[in-house]
């Protein structure tokens, strides 16, 4: 990873857009800065000047009056097309060059801005690491990728000249919600490591509180009804349209703000193959067990099913369980997708792992809903997702 | 490169098509003249539109059924492309020479030119009637014939008339040059010049070239008319 | 024979088309109504050499010319879309114009020769290669002209390094229509002092014979097809994208 110069970041001064022939702005007098190094994410409804708000930082739209400042330097100082080179951009319909390999494609600012040809493919390359995807992709055509591949790489090429500043124009709206997950994700941990200013638009306000660092909720002509952290919004929108915007499932939406390590695991007795079945049941008459189920671990503790009474029946442990494992998590999953993963998967205990999938705990629904009413969860403190700050 | 002033060669030309006038070439023959110019106009519009009647009558329902049913493609689009590649001139001395003069040997060797352009453009524009209409059609209980009138038909229209206006050209062009084969259009203006002269040639150039482009004007005014205005409409 | 004019049977018009002929005291090739004959063809096939040479000539240079012409007019016309119906209009009428009466119209402005024959041909490809390159250009995905535009790329840069490369399928295929139109032709050349292949079909103020005209007309088609084919490798090589599908 390479030194990072430090972001910039974006002030909008009474930044108004009225297109002509119009009687009302579509953007009325935005003032609004974004930290660098921060995700800002502009949410509302359809047609409320979020798109064009963002599309005015890189001059797509141009400015009627007021002020975009990247840094401390007006966008309105460069020529259009200088100053989009030196932005990150990525849109919804993604825009991939058919016609040019993946490395093409992502090299392609870099092309622009005259970089030799040596260090715009090993950039590149480096970026198809970065984003996951396997570096031999870079000599196909854009064709010949999934929808979610393609997203990636028109990522990887918004951050190919290294930009200070990235605007993303619901970048996952095209995709199924299952890669969107992924994606959103994905871009998250590249987030954490990297650290752009990004301006990131979404009409989804699920999205908007998981991506966003600080979120700005706009109704029509652009006009920022609140703008704070994910949290301040949840737990104390400004007015009824936030509220409405918001959702009636606040609390259960506070859950996206949550990883699973951020709450008390319970504890299941372990089990090994050929372990005396006894010295289980031993385990289990314990009086301080949480988990009334054995959960069967190779040698590296690594979860392999649950084991039933059938299972204990025998002189030792099995080497397959009766029940199968069910939904397995993660300590780095939102806390949000645990639960659905959960009741997806009918289950009442889970497993939670660590990267190297060794056992950590178990979860279940019932410590999620404990935690929800406990005086820790209802303070205005309480620990949040780890994402970038300053 | 001659020097004279161009005008004057239309003017002379003007002047051949609308008065009779001594041939200054064959010997004090009267040639020219508004008559003339008729007979041989209808003359060639007679053998345009047989032609391109006895083309329609061949590719259209051809073009529309395959396209209807998706067959064939592969060797439409070869002769589509080969249908361009076959000049005319030769086409016309084959036939003078290997079958026979006059109308009746004449207004096949023109439809045959004809076809490809028909035949193709049925085909392609049947088929890039949008299949989730023509799905729509046959799950309301339309029958075959049904859906060829009333959905892909009309669709098609563009595309076809497209392709009836390109075979009229060619047959057009080719009638031009019919006198070679006893068929005495407004080509034997050009073609024999050393009867009519240089006015008479000229003259024959601008009524083929006026016959041809009213002719396709007509039909653009045809494929105006028969679009349905769903189809005009430009999204916005 | 019995022809329904009256003028063409006083004999006052048609030439010298109608009048007798016989032929069975002829060699083969002077007959007129011999299919093919071998011999006289393994002997003349070499002067059907500086014909094919005129031929290719007129085709080359006419569309050389032309295309150069609509290529042009199509990018002027591409950001001007009011220009877009006239210049349609305009290049079909040339098109629609029959080529031999179009040579005839220009007589009077270029003379005789291959010139007059070489701006009839040419004028007659424009509104294929105009239509086509318009239909290309205007079937680039809209959504790489707009991560262009975002990126950081001018106006020029868009044309030049996506909207073009992309549009080049569409404008070969018509580059090849044109060819392969402009080949058969430039066989009216000759009416005008073009020279090129229709000399071998009528040549001198007569149609010539059988084995004659279906000499030239094989060469016709077989250089139709090699050009035919040439441009669809071209269009392969150009467009490598193309041939890929998801894996």
């Amino acid at each position: 990873m390479s030194d990072q110069p430090a972001a910039s970041s974006v002030r909008y001064e009474e930044t108004t857009k009225v297109y002509p022939g119009s009687a009302e702005p579509a953007v009325d007098h935005l003032s609004l800065e974004v930290p660098a190094g921060e995700i800002c994410v502009l949410v509302g409804p359809s047609g409320c000047g979020k798109t064009t708000a963002m599309r005015m930082v890189n001059r797509t739209v141009e400015i009627t009056s007021g002020d975009v400042l990247i840094g401390d330097s007006s966008v309105r100082d460069r020529e259009p097309a200088q100053l989009r080179r030196e932005i990150g951009y990525v849109i919804q319909q993604i825009g991939l060059f058919p016609h040019r390999t993946i490395s093409e494609n992502i090299g392609a600012v870099p092309q622009l801005l005259g970089w030799k040809k040596e260090r715009t493919r090993e950039r590149a390359a480096e970026l198809l690491e970065l984003i996951g995807l396997d570096p031999e992709l870079g000599d196909r055509y854009p064709a010949q990728l999934s929808g979610g591949q393609q997203q990636r790489v028109g990522v990887a090429r918004a951050l190919a000249a290294d930009p200070l500043v990235m605007l993303m124009d619901e970048p996952f709206g095209a995709i199924d919600p299952i890669n969107r997950e992924r994606l959103q994700n994905e871009f998250l941990r590249l987030q954490a490591e990297i650290r752009k200013t990004v301006l990131f638009v979404t009409h989804d306000i699920d999205e908007a509180i998981k991506m966003g660092d600080r979120i700005a909720v706009m109704r029509e002509g652009g006009r920022v009804e609140q703008y704070a952290t994910p949290a301040e919004l949840l737990m104390a929108p400004a007015n009824e349209f936030v509220e409405d915007f918001v959702g009636a499932d606040r609390a259960l939406k506070r859950l996206a703000l949550m990883r699973v390590r951020d709450i008390n695991l319970w504890e299941a007795p372990l089990a090994h193959v050929g372990q005396a079945t006894a010295e289980v049941r031993a385990k289990l008459a314990s009086p301080d067990v949480e988990v009334p189920y054995p959960l069967l671990v190779d040698s590296e503790r690594r979860p392999l099913g649950w084991l039933s009474e059938r299972d204990l029946a025998a002189e030792t442990v099995p080497q397959r369980p009766d029940s199968p494992l069910g939904p397995v998590l993660e300590l780095d999953d939102v806390m949000r997708d645990a639960l659905a993963d959960l009741l997806q998967g009918e289950a009442q205990y889970a497993p939670v792992v660590d990267h190297r999938r060794r056992i950590v705990g178990v979860l279940s629904v019932e410590i999620i809903s404990e935690f929800l009413k406990s005086p820790e969860a209802k303070s205005d403190e309480h620990p949040a997702v780890e994402r970038p700050h300053e | 490169m001659t020097d004279l002033l161009p005008l004057a060669s239309f003017g002379g030309a003007i002047e051949f098509i609308f008065s009779e006038q001594t041939s200054n070439v064959t010997g004090g023959k009267k040639v020219g003249g508004f008559e003339q110019a008729v007979e041989l106009t209808l003359k060639q519009l007679e053998v345009t539109v047989l032609a391109l009647a006895l083309a329609l009558v061949i590719a259209l329902p051809l073009g529309l059924y395959l396209g209807h049913k998706g067959k064939g493609e592969f060797i439409l689009v070869g002769l589509a492309n080969g249908g361009r590649a076959i000049p005319e001139l030769a086409v016309i001395a084959l036939v003078a020479a290997l079958i026979g003069v006059g109308l009746v040997t004449v207004t096949p060797a023109l439809a045959i030119l004809g076809i490809p352009p028909i035949l193709t453009n049925a085909f392609v524009g049947v088929r890039q009637v949008d299949r989730a209409t023509v799905d729509a059609a046959r799950g309301m209980g339309m029958s075959e014939m049904e859906i060829i009138r009333k959905v892909e038909l009309p669709l098609a229209v563009p595309t076809v008339m497209g392709g009836i206006r390109g075979a009229t050209i060619a047959i057009v062009a080719t009638a031009t040059i019919a006198p070679l084969a006893g068929v005495v259009t407004l080509g034997d203006y050009i073609i024999n010049a050393s009867i009519y002269g240089d006015n008479g040639r000229l003259a024959g150039a601008i009524l083929v070239a006026l016959l041809a482009l009213t002719l396709e004007g007509l039909l653009a005014l045809l494929q105006r008319r028969l679009t349905s205005d769903g189809l005009k409409v430009k999204t916005a | 024979m019995n022809s329904p004019f009256p003028l063409a049977a006083a004999g006052e018009v048609g030439g010298d088309f109608f009048k007798e002929r016989t032929s069975d005291t002829l060699p083969c090739q002077a007959k007129p109504n011999e299919p093919f004959c071998f011999d006289w063809a393994k002997e003349n096939i070499d002067r059907f050499g500086t014909p094919t040479v005129q031929h290719l000539e007129l085709v080359l240079i006419s569309l050389v010319i032309g295309f150069a012409v609509a290529f042009a007019l199509a990018l002027f016309a591409h950001r001007r879309k009011w220009l877009q119906p006239p210049l349609l209009g305009a290049t079909g009428v040339l098109y629609t114009i029959p080529s031999i009466a179009f040579f005839f119209l220009l007589l009077p402005v270029t003379g005789i020769g291959k010139d007059t024959a070489i701006i009839a041909l040419a004028a007659y490809t424009l509104q294929i290669i105009y239509r086509n390159t318009m239909l290309g250009l205007d079937n680039v995905p809209s959504s790489a002209k707009e991560a262009a535009r975002g990126m950081g790329y001018t106006d020029r840069q868009i044309l030049w390094r996506v909207e073009l490369p992309l549009a080049t399928p569409e404008i070969i295929a018509g580059l090849r229509i044109a060819v392969v139109s402009t080949i058969a032709i430039a066989t009216l050349a000759v009416f005008i002092g073009g020279g090129g292949l229709g000399t071998q079909i009528y040549g001198g103020g007569n149609l010539t014979f059988p084995t004659s005209i279906f000499i030239a007309l094989g060469i016709v088609l077989l250089m139709a097809l090699l050009f035919d084919l040439v441009l669809l490798t071209v269009q392969r090589l150009t467009t490598p994208w193309r041939k890929t599908r998801p894996t």
